[in-house]
């Protein structure tokens, strides 16, 4: 018993990988709109379940905030409003069933090789890789914030400004299509 | 000062400052049994304690007597012309040593009656009122027939059905 | 704490799960009680009495005594709480009606999510900051072990309980697009939008107390805030209104009056949760008041003080060696608590319904800026003090 729970835990990470993909698949497979969503919110939810196995608190926590709490809930709001019918919806998200097919394939191929030695190679023993210099003082495992923190607004600064900017810029651009029809 | 006011919800604290005044009030004094006399609350705790009516209130109809214990209708039959249900029957007849004409039957079929009082407006003796009685359901149909004569259906007294709220087995 | 191994830790969980539920199953009912009571006062009545103040039954004959002698009844202001024992044998044996068109699968799953959603949140609220007792020695398999005041001490607590209550609102829009029926999914829509909107200043106003404190741990924040040696006593200004803003933004995303609309009765029926009965809308409603609790544990241990007696961070005025007040307690956690619950009822016996328009100008014209002036004021007073 104790055996089999410690093992459980061990591989917690595996666990909530192999269901995000179910989830995945789900929200692929799922005829109607909605049980799409859902398949994505139950993807979304195992992926923060990954990051806590990782021991990547606070990742997981922010990734259910904004994914799960915020864009999934707009995503539905969306899809609870345009209301199609079966054999429309069909027609509009089953289009590009081949491309879409051979692009995962593509991008499977390049992520392996990529990531063939994370993947083969010898597991890593840090929680969460920080340049040594940014984590001094750190006890990475129990200060999750802080070493984000850290990574985002000091090493990493201009990049995430100008991702916010980008951000920003889709926005605008979001709002300027909505609007120009009543102009 | 205006953009003061709108920052800080002043109408808002007002208005809990009102109820919550409300809620001390009521809150201090309905379940205690001293400050019972200043009763702050609307609700009637009903069949343990006696309701207080409104005095238009209008229940059943009475026939009232004088102080010599006389009945006081003359028998003008005006309630009985005014009403409109006609649930009022009254026979004219004579009494001894009584000038006035003296109601021999006065019958009252509560089951159609309104309440609406024309009967007591129209009358020109006083010798009809709406009394306070409300609880006036019964099990059979012949006790909403009431009259002069008899003891569980007369118009002098209150109807036994309902005098006590809560029924003893 | 003494190291525990993988059984002793399952099963210490385990009970610590069914000590939170039972806390909750107690709660949820007297909450239910105490809105019938309070609103009733609030509006000059008595509110419910006829349960355990009627006329039959044990305490009936007692009562009936007592009305005799020309006596109000003893513990007459707890007259009327059976209730909810009625209530909850309403709901489990009424009849659980899908409607034909409804999406089967949706429909079930929505109430499950949300009440998972209310509950999964108190498995990061500490009640208290330490152990509450130790387990005996014989105890099997636990025995000598403590009986803390939380289930578990996440080290991002803050924000798991925010992203768990923001899963909460799932269950009210798969539930009201699940019924197939005009007015849910109208109510569901409004609440999907009201929610969004407001969990934004609802964020905002917990990073107050979060940078003041420079913690995101549950139990440690409401420490830190109350009594730690960095905090200026000006931090008690962001604090208190960071407090109204953030009991707001709780009363929004609970669906409280002022903010119902998602069950506005007069335009939408019942909302989201028109086409559920039986149990299915007993988990709705488990859920509305269980994040009533949870609001409240907020807001009590992150501005007004929490496990210590004074609010705003001014605990540090009362000497720790002062024996009773000046130390941490579990009541005073609780005491705050029911204060904010009654706030709650207050403010519902209070305020009518915003209209939808107006509910998004609070939010996002209103709320928002005050938040963001708030939490700069609170940065000022962290950094340059």
């Amino acid at each position: 018993m104790e055996h089999l729970l410690a093992t459980i835990g061990r591989n917690m990470f595996a666990i909530f990988g192999v269901l995000a993909l179910c989830g995945a698949a789900f929200m692929v497979a799922a005829k109607s709109a909605v049980h799409s969503v859902l398949g994505f919110l139950f993807t979304m939810l195992c992926i923060a379940g990954c990051f806590l196995a990782l021991e990547a608190e606070f990742l997981g926590m922010a990734q259910i905030l904004v994914y799960a709490g915020g864009i999934v809930v707009l995503f539905l709001f969306v899809v609870m409003l345009v209301e199609l019918s079966k054999y429309k919806e069909k027609a509009i998200f089953q289009l590009q069933t081949r491309s879409a097919v051979i692009a995962v394939l593509i991008g499977a191929v390049a992520f392996l090789v990529a990531f063939r030695d994370i993947f083969f190679g010898n597991a890593s023993s840090e929680a969460l890789v920080l340049r040594p210099e940014l984590a001094k003082g750190l006890n990475v495992a129990a200060e999750n914030a802080q070493a984000v923190s850290r990574g985002l607004f000091s090493d990493y600064l201009l990049p995430f400004e100008i991702l916010s900017v980008i951000l920003l810029v889709a926005l605008v651009g979001a709002v300027v299509l909505a609007k120009t029809e009543r102009v | 000062m205006s953009f003061l006011r709108t920052l800080i919800p002043f109408d808002i604290a007002a208005g809990l400052t009102v109820t919550g005044r409300y809620f001390g009030k009521v809150f201090f004094s309905a379940n205690r049994k001293k400050v019972r006399a200043q009763i702050k609350h609307f609700t009637q705790e009903y069949p343990e304690v006696p309701v207080r009516l409104q005095p238009r209130f209008r229940g059943r109809l009475t026939l009232l007597k004088d102080e010599q214990g006389e009945i006081k209708c003359v028998c003008c039959l005006a309630c009985e012309k005014i009403c409109p249900t006609e649930v009022i029957t009254i026979e004219k007849g004579k009494k001894e040593g009584r000038k006035m004409p003296y109601p021999v039957r006065y019958d009252f079929e509560m089951e159609r009656c309104i309440f609406c009082e024309f009967c007591v407006e129209s009358c020109g003796f006083d010798s009809i009122i709406l009394n306070h009685q409300f609880e006036l359901a019964a099990y059979n149909r012949e006790d909403f027939s009431l009259g002069m004569d008899g003891v569980a259906q007369n118009m002098f007294e209150p109807s036994p059905v309902g005098r006590h709220s809560v029924a003893e087995d | 704490m003494p190291t525990m191994n993988l059984t002793q830790t399952l099963v210490m969980g385990l009970i610590q799960v069914v000590a939170v539920l039972i806390l909750i199953f107690v709660m949820v009912p007297l909450l239910t009680f105490a809105e019938r009571k309070v609103i009733g006062y609030i509006q000059v009545r008595l509110g419910a009495t006829r349960t355990a103040g009627g006329l039959v039954g044990i305490t009936g004959s007692l009562n009936r005594g007592m009305w005799a002698m020309g006596k109000v009844p003893v513990l007459s202001i707890l007259r009327g709480l059976p209730v909810f024992i009625a209530d909850i044998l309403k709901l489990i044996l009424k009849e659980d009606i899908i409607p034909a068109k409804a999406e089967r699968s949706v429909f079930t799953l929505a109430p499950i999510i949300s009440v998972m959603a209310a509950f999964g949140v108190f498995s990061a609220i500490a009640f208290s900051p330490g152990a509450l007792f130790i387990f005996p020695k014989g105890f099997p398999i636990v025995g000598g072990l403590p009986f803390m005041g939380f289930i578990s001490d996440v080290n991002v607590g803050v924000l798991y309980i925010l992203g768990l209550s923001s899963v909460g609102v799932y269950g009210i829009v798969l539930g009201a697009w699940a019924s197939n029926s005009k007015y849910p999914l109208l109510g569901g829509l409004r609440s999907a939008a009201q929610i969004v909107s407001y969990e934004v200043p609802l964020t905002l106003s917990l990073l107050t107390p979060v940078i003041l404190a420079g913690s995101l741990n549950f139990r440690e924040l409401s420490i830190r805030l109350t009594t730690g040696a960095d905090m200026h006593w000006l931090a008690a200004f962001p604090l208190f209104v960071g407090f109204f803003i953030y009991t707001t933004c709780g009363f929004a995303e609970t669906n409280r009056t002022p903010f119902d609309l998602p069950e506005a009765e007069t335009e939408l029926v019942a909302g989201f949760h028109t086409e559920y009965s039986g149990m299915k809308f007993g988990f709705f409603y488990l859920a509305e008041y269980t994040n009533m609790i949870v609001v409240s544990c907020f807001a009590s241990a992150f501005f007004l003080g929490g496990y210590y007696l004074l609010p705003f961070g001014l605990q540090r005025f009362i000497p720790a060696s002062v024996p009773f007040l000046g130390q941490p307690s579990i009541l005073f956690f609780f005491l705050k608590v029911f204060a904010i619950l009654f706030a709650f009822l207050w403010v519902r016996a209070t305020l009518p319904r915003y209209r939808y328009d107006q509910l998004m100008d609070v939010g996002w014209k209103y709320l928002i800026p005050l938040t963001l002036v708030n939490l700069f004021a609170a940065a000022i007073i962290r950094f340059a003090f």
